[in-house]
């Protein structure tokens, strides 16, 4: 099986609202894959098809499963932090393991409580008692000791403050992945996921923008620090975007462009370098926040 | 079915719904022996027995009185002691049927207002285990929890009412504890539970279904709509009746339907469907056990227990279906 996530045509109405409008996609396995949109964008709605949580129309295949119809067998095989705080607030640290141990056949106990243990969280400590930061490491323990073939997290760190973000990201890249998995992840904190994606894909009004491994966008897009005398050579040659840092000219190219300068000609502008993907993020969505 | 899996929905059911399914019927299993108990303790310490007693007008001493007392009338006060006091838990079952309405109406809708939805269907639990599970609750869980608090109630109580007798003068004690009925009835209420279930279902099965369906409310809607509804009938065949000379007779219809719909879950609900037989109103001294088991389960061959249980089971199932796409918030 070599696409662990595929779509075609994959389209979602929200009555009049095109929330998803028909795209393409495919995830091979032993990716880490950045799914990347401002607010609204679709970003949501097509986990939420992948994972079976909503009605969609054209085709999804998820590990080879259909989500519509397959989702008790799929959920064998998947997992997923679908939003921040959504454990109940009732629920007991030892018994939420116990209960993930009692009905997951890939849970591995040892796992969470050893991650568990290297937290301030206590055994009988009830949700409702927990930080926000708490509630996370809760759930991302939970959900690390369980094998998925693939993990999509959904804004999994929306609203904690930076240690926590950090970390979340450094038990999930250092303890959990290997070749074997994939991860999704969607957010809008671009600069916190970039060194731990292989792959992005830029999602705007519900389409497909920008879908590549982070080697190919290193490959594609240059950044020049364009010296002054060069400006107007260097506008000719349609940068994609252009900001002013301590009063020089910052552009960004697109070398894969139709018309798009190669790259040595653009390193005859200046001091040239890869674009951050939040500088990338930001110049492929412009528009869609005016 | 997997029963492992299910075993811990069902756990998962009793710690959310601790407070309610345990806590509650267990302080006021405690309040009934402690209020009961200590008014029949308190009337013996500062009153003591009384005295003298009468009987038809004739004043006999308390010591006469327990030494006249027939051994065929000990025998007879024994058998009313064994058979009549689980009724002493009553009011458990009163407050087991709040406690099961509330929670089915909560049990779909408050892990959509939650969110947690999101979280239970991350794991690989189906939509039919999990409604379920929380059927099964509330259909069987609650009432064996009720059922066993009512009889320890009931029981320490018992225990109370022998000493009380005992220190009146009436030993009656060794002849209670010898009476095969103290042991049959909670095996009885054990046994009515398959009674409880098809009677129940109708109740639990609208609530789910409501409690998946709606968006906020539900307990209005799971009310409202029925009474609404009832309203309404009474309003059309008034005004029909205005205009035909026959009677429409739609009204006690519907009224059955809304009163299973929504009282299902109290138990012995059912005695009120069934025609009682004319035995029980010959026991001057209160509903004799063993025939109350008896014509409950008689209950179960009137057409209209299954009709509510298989439309029980079908509402069951619309929820199952309705759980797999209702979104969360």
């Amino acid at each position: 099986m070599n696409a662990v996530l595929s779509a075609k045509g994959l389209s979602k109405r929200y009555g009049k609202r095109v929330a998803v409008d028909g795209i393409d996609f495919e995830i091979p396995a032993g990716r880490i894959v950045g799914l990347i949109g401002p607010n609204g964008s679709g970003k949501t709605t097509t986990l939420k098809a992948a994972l079976g949580l909503i009605p969609f129309d054209g085709q999804l295949s998820v590990l080879g499963f259909d989500p519509r119809t397959q989702r008790d067998d799929l959920m064998q095989d998947v997992c997923f932090i679908a939003d921040v705080a959504i454990l109940p607030r009732w629920l007991k640290v030892k018994d939420a393991i116990d209960f993930v141990a009692g009905v997951h056949p890939r849970f591995n106990r040892e796992k969470a409580e050893r991650y568990l243990a290297l937290t301030k969280l206590k055994p009988g400590m009830k949700v409702k008692e927990m930080s926000k930061g708490m509630i996370v490491q809760l759930h991302l323990a939970l959900v690390m000791a369980i094998d998925a073939k693939l993990l999509v997290l959904d804004e999994p760190t929306l609203g904690l403050d930076i240690i926590y973000r950090k970390q979340f990201y450094q038990n999930l890249l250092e303890d959990y992945f290997d070749e074997h998995k994939t991860i999704v992840i969607t957010t809008h904190q671009v600069e916190e996921v970039e060194h731990i994606l292989t792959d992005l894909m830029f999602i705007r009004d519900g389409r497909i923008v920008l879908a590549a491994s982070m080697e190919e966008i290193g490959e594609r897009y240059i950044e020049v620090m364009v010296s002054q005398d060069k400006i107007s050579a260097a506008n000719a040659l349609q940068p994609i975007d252009r900001r002013t840092v301590f009063g020089k000219a910052v552009m960004l190219f697109d070398t894969a462009a139709p018309g798009g300068a190669p790259r040595q000609q653009l390193a005859a502008l200046g001091e040239t370098r890869n674009p951050s993907v939040a500088d990338l993020f930001v110049a492929t969505m412009k528009g869609s926040y005016a | 079915m997997n029963t492992t899996t299910m075993k811990w929905l069902i756990r998962r059911e009793l710690w959310e719904n601790k407070g309610s399914m345990f806590w509650a019927p267990t302080i006021v299993a405690a309040l009934l022996v402690l209020l009961v108990g200590g008014t029949m303790v308190y009337g013996m310490a500062v009153h003591g027995a009384p005295g003298i007693v009468h009987i038809d007008g004739q004043a006999m001493s308390r010591g006469a009185f327990a030494a006249a007392m027939p051994a065929e009338m000990q025998l007879k006060l024994a058998k009313l002691a064994s058979g009549m006091y689980i009724a002493a838990g009553a009011p458990l079952f009163i407050i087991m049927s709040f406690v099961v309405f509330f929670y089915a109406v909560g049990a779909l809708y408050d892990e959509r207002r939650d969110r947690s939805i999101l979280f239970w269907k991350s794991l690989p639990v189906s939509d039919g285990m999990t409604v379920l599970s929380k059927a099964v609750t509330a259909l069987c869980v609650a009432p064996v929890i009720s059922i066993a608090l009512a009889t320890v109630a009931s029981l320490i109580l018992l225990g109370f009412a022998m000493i009380a007798m005992a220190i009146g003068g009436i030993h009656i004690a060794g002849s209670i504890l010898t009476q095969p009925d103290l042991y049959l009835q909670p095996l009885r209420l054990v046994g009515l539970i398959p009674v409880y279930v098809v009677w129940a279902l109708p109740s639990i099965g609208w609530l789910l279904l409501v409690s998946c369906w709606a968006r906020t409310k539900p307990f209005l809607w799971a009310v409202g709509v029925p009474l609404i509804a009832l309203v309404l009938v009474k309003w059309i065949s008034y005004t029909l009746e205005n205009f035909s000379s026959a009677p429409l007779n739609i009204m006690p219809v519907a009224q059955e339907i809304v009163a299973r719909l929504l009282g299902g879950i109290v138990p012995g609900i059912w005695l009120s469907f069934v025609p009682i037989p004319p035995e029980m109103h010959e026991h001057v001294r209160g509903p004799d056990m063993g025939l109350l088991f008896e014509a409950s389960w008689m209950s179960l061959a009137t057409a209209g227990a299954w009709i509510g249980a298989v439309l029980g089971a079908a509402m069951i199932f619309g929820a199952i279906r309705l759980r797999r796409w209702r979104d969360e918030g």
